[in-house]
């Protein structure tokens, strides 16, 4: 995690996402909000082609971070991480079909977010990529203790709740380290012809 | 991009079936195997009876004991696995997000993207 | 993962150790698919595939006193496939390429979203070196970590990521010059390590 990787970072990530990042600083903190009431989705599992469902309370992290190696850089980097963390919930369904899940999941989570203690950080919309993403973030006394992220796009629906404090400038620094190196982003346009027999 | 062959390599790979006989196939060459797991009879000699009863309780101790250790290794690996998947798809939707709020920014103001 | 899955998968392996022949049926049915197509994929050959898979499944019926749980069960099948696959490709002779036969079979696969790029990927996965083909079958189709692909590979984490990074760079180029080729332009990279000997 070198200075150019932050300084990176930094340029990539517009004003709200480095805001976000800033807030997210981890320190000792009041009580983190309840976890997220999650809407009842396994109708919605049974039509996805694949789907993500994690529940990590405080007693499976811990038990996941003995398992990281400390002696390893990248085990190490994430086990301070999730340091500050009570409970990480995922869940993320793929369609093959646009559209198919039900609008009323996503408003029953917008309402519980809708509530005192939860600040909207980030609410944007893609006409293009038919795209809407919304960040969320609990606040006590000024400082974040929770996180809420939900994506709504043609074919996938994620909802991502984490409880407590996590760094996301050290959660984008390790990117790329969770499985699959990173590859050059390529937003290229397709590759120009290459003279024929080469 | 990344995640887009990923997921391609996701799909390309889903498992597929070797066949509805493939199962028959494996017991029928099981068949023929002597049963290796199969338990030791028991000594009728009342001496006989003490001593195996005596190590038998140590070997199922200390299989109980390796057993539960493979157990809590496997249940550790899963919750890691679990954690680095959470992980993964975190950062996946702050990069969409970051994507999307660049794609605004960039886009003409009339643009309504 | 629930909790009930575990608790069933526990009870057959238990009843298998007793001796229930329909236990041992019910987990070879249960794993049969992912032993299998890990096999397919490594070896690109139906009938070396079943071959293989069914002796994965007689090693289990040997071995099982060894299986500590479900768990356990899938990193041992998993294991197993990988080290008697790599095992076998390094006996036989060695092939730059998938013939027409196994390309049909590969093609014979139910796909899902576009067939003809996933074909294309299984073909070029096919043209891995058996090593890095492990790695990126471990990775996406069985959903492994690198350090859990290490642990089944026994092979260090490095490698596996230097294996994943190599690979996915390879398929991407492979891919875009096969777009290039179809639209009529003929291209040609060379491979790393390929060998471009006659078999």
């Amino acid at each position: 995690m070198t200075s150019s990787t932050t300084a990176s970072f930094a340029r990539r990530w517009p004003l709200p996402l480095a805001l976000l990042a800033v807030l997210f600083v981890p320190v000792a903190l009041a009580g983190p909000p309840a976890p997220l009431k999650l809407p009842d989705l396994e109708a919605l599992a049974a039509k996805a082609t694949e789907s993500v469902d994690i529940t990590l309370d405080a007693a499976l992290l811990g038990t996941a971070a003995a398992f990281l190696d400390p002696s390893d850089p990248e085990d190490a980097a994430t086990r301070e991480l999730i340091g500050g963390l009570k409970g990480i919930y995922v869940r993320s369904y793929t369609f093959d079909k646009d559209f198919v899940y039900p609008s009323a999941a996503v408003e029953m989570l917008r309402k519980q977010l809708a509530t005192p203690g939860w600040e909207r950080l980030v609410g944007v919309r893609s006409a293009k990529e038919r795209t809407t993403v919304d960040i969320y973030v609990s606040l006590d006394h000024g400082q974040a203790n929770g996180l809420a992220i939900i994506t709504s796009e043609p074919r996938e629906f994620t909802i991502v709740n984490i409880v407590g404090s996590i760094d996301l400038r050290k959660l984008h620094q390790l990117e790329g380290k969770f499985g699959v190196p990173k590859l050059p982003l390529q937003e290229s346009p397709p590759a120009p012809e290459k003279p024929a027999g080469k | 991009m990344n995640h887009d062959l990923e997921r391609r390599l996701r799909a390309a790979l889903r498992p597929v079936d070797p066949g509805d006989d493939f199962s028959a196939k494996v017991l029928a060459r099981t068949a023929k195997e002597p049963a290796h797991f199969a338990r030791p009879p028991r000594s009728p000699a009342v001496a006989g009876w003490l001593a195996f009863g005596l190590a038998t309780c140590v070997v199922l101790g200390l299989l109980l004991a390796h057993q539960w250790q493979v157990r809590r290794t496997q249940q550790g690996l899963e919750a890691r696995r679990q954690l680095i998947e959470a992980l993964r798809v975190t950062d996946q939707k702050l990069d969409l997000a970051n994507r999307v709020v660049n794609e605004k920014e960039r886009a003409p103001p009339d643009s309504g993207a | 993962m629930s909790g009930d899955e575990e608790c069933t998968g526990g009870e057959l392996l238990t009843q298998a150790l007793a001796g229930e022949r329909a236990a041992f049926g019910a987990l070879v049915c249960r794993h049969q698919r992912a032993v299998y197509s890990l096999a397919l994929r490594m070896l690109s050959d139906r009938h070396a595939a079943e071959d293989l898979a069914q002796e994965v499944f007689l090693q289990l019926y040997r071995s099982l006193a060894s299986v500590a749980s479900e768990a356990h069960l899938s990193f041992w099948l998993r294991k197993v496939t990988m080290h008697r696959a790599i095992d076998r490709l390094r006996r036989e002779p060695r092939h730059t390429g998938v013939g027409l036969e196994e390309a049909a079979a590969l093609a014979g696969e139910a796909a899902e979203g576009d067939p003809i790029l996933e074909r294309r990927l299984r073909s070029l996965l096919a043209e891995l070196p058996s090593a890095a083909r492990a790695v990126v079958l471990l990775r996406y189709q069985e959903d492994l970590d690198p350090v859990e692909i290490a642990r089944t590979l026994k092979m260090p984490v490095n490698t596996v990521k230097s294996h994943l990074r190599r690979s996915l760079a390879m398929l991407r180029e492979r891919i875009a010059d096969a777009a290039a080729a179809d639209a009529g332009v003929a291209t040609r990279v060379a491979l790393p390590g390929e060998d471009r000997s006659p078999p």
